[in-house]
């Protein structure tokens, strides 16, 4: 028998709801939260924020969940451990069931990339806020920009004015900036909001290089990471977990390696200068000449990792 | 307080008309026009059609994996 997507949705919001049962905060966010707000997105995973003191609830509700009797695992070598410790450092624990006709992948985020408030602060019932979800969006995947001006667009209609924060069409801006006020803390926070109210002719210009900009900081985001995994993940290989053993057996294997090889936080190791600079560059070397004066200040959107 | 009291001032229905026209616009230009149609649908349906999409695409063996990268974009 084959698992239709209606039950996997329900197999997920099963997990969320059980953790708030126990008293554990963690929301839906991602694909499946586009689709609630109005973006169809095709997406048959589950990405799930959980507040790290809610990380042991989640870990327990994950091993008592069954997907056709198929218990769940963690994913990869690369996974950290689901651990307060590191997922307040901006890791992400992956997950996953797989049966007979049915597979299911969730990953688990402590702290909402890019997100510039408390996501926690914020719920939609079982899913994250539309700000926090469209914040998520701004990757160096082409793919995921139109999901943010959807979103953008669907908040102003809403009433809610942080949804000029996140409207990266430019044709749909100069649209929009036509009748809807633009309130000044917006533009304080977005600059190109500035040059869109002046129907100034360098928006175009100006946008493509601030969406550089959010490619170059995820991009090199995910390089610090991705340098910090290496010696945790080749121990994680070398362990050689066997699949059948229990996910408590699997996580302390896990904790035993991340205390040791894992650290909890690099990029505040990292440091934002240099974080934001190297970004800088890196727009700066893909359009020679481009005007960077018109690019965010980003340090509200990595302020809960770099204090 | 209510939704509606917590609305702005500017947004009013001819505004919010405004507003959808041009996400719509948005939408067609982004996603297709048979996606922007399933975008404005109501939530059930909408999640009925999506739904039925990845069904559909793992009926025909559409292979969708998704790597574990130990940190998510």
């Amino acid at each position: 028998m084959r698992l239709t997507q209606t039950d996997l949705d329900r197999f997920y919001e099963s997990v969320v709801v059980g953790v708030r049962a126990k008293g554990g905060l963690c929301a839906i966010t991602s694909g499946m939260a586009c689709i609630e707000f109005g973006v169809a997105e095709t997406t048959k995973d589950c990405d799930v924020l959980c507040e790290p003191p809610s990380a042991r609830i989640l870990l327990n509700v994950i091993e008592s969940s069954e997907l056709m009797g198929s218990r769940g695992s963690y994913r990869g070598n690369l996974s950290p451990p689901l651990d307060a410790r590191w997922l307040r450092g901006g890791w992400t624990s992956h997950f996953f069931w797989k049966a007979r006709g049915a597979e299911a992948y969730l990953d688990v985020f402590g702290v909402a990339p890019r997100g510039s408030t408390p996501w926690a602060a914020e719920l939609r019932g079982l899913y994250a806020n539309p700000h926090t979800v469209a914040e998520m969006k701004r990757t160096d995947r082409e793919k995921d920009w139109p999901f943010a001006t959807a979103l953008g667009s669907m908040m102003l209609a809403a009433g809610d004015a942080r949804g000029w924060l996140h409207v990266f069409d430019v044709t749909t801006l100069r649209r929009l900036i036509k009748r809807i006020p633009c309130p000044a803390e917006m533009v304080a926070q977005r600059p190109v909001l500035g040059l869109a109210l002046r129907s100034d002719e360098s928006l175009d210009h100006a946008i493509l290089v601030e969406k550089l900009y959010w490619n170059a900081l995820d991009r090199a985001r995910l390089r610090v990471y991705e340098r910090a995994v290496r010696p945790y993940a080749a121990a994680v290989r070398k362990a050689r977990i066997p699949r059948d053993k229990s996910l408590k057996f699997q996580h302390e294997t896990r904790m035993e390696r991340a205390r040791r090889l894992l650290p909890r936080n690099p990029l505040r190791e990292h440091g934002l200068p240099a974080f934001v600079q190297d970004a800088r560059e890196s727009v700066a070397r893909l359009v020679p000449g481009a005007n960077l004066d018109y690019l965010p200040d980003v340090a509200d959107n990595f302020r809960s990792l770099i204090p | 307080m209510n939704r509606r009291e917590r609305r702005p001032a500017w947004l009013t229905p001819s505004v919010r008309r405004y507003i959808r026209r041009v996400a719509y616009d948005f939408h067609v230009r982004a996603f297709g026009e048979e996606m922007a149609r399933v975008n404005f649908l109501p939530l059930e349906e909408r999640k009925a059609y999506i739904r039925d999409m990845i069904d559909h695409a793992r009926d025909r063996s559409v292979r969708l994996k998704k790597p574990a990268r130990g940190v998510t974009p």
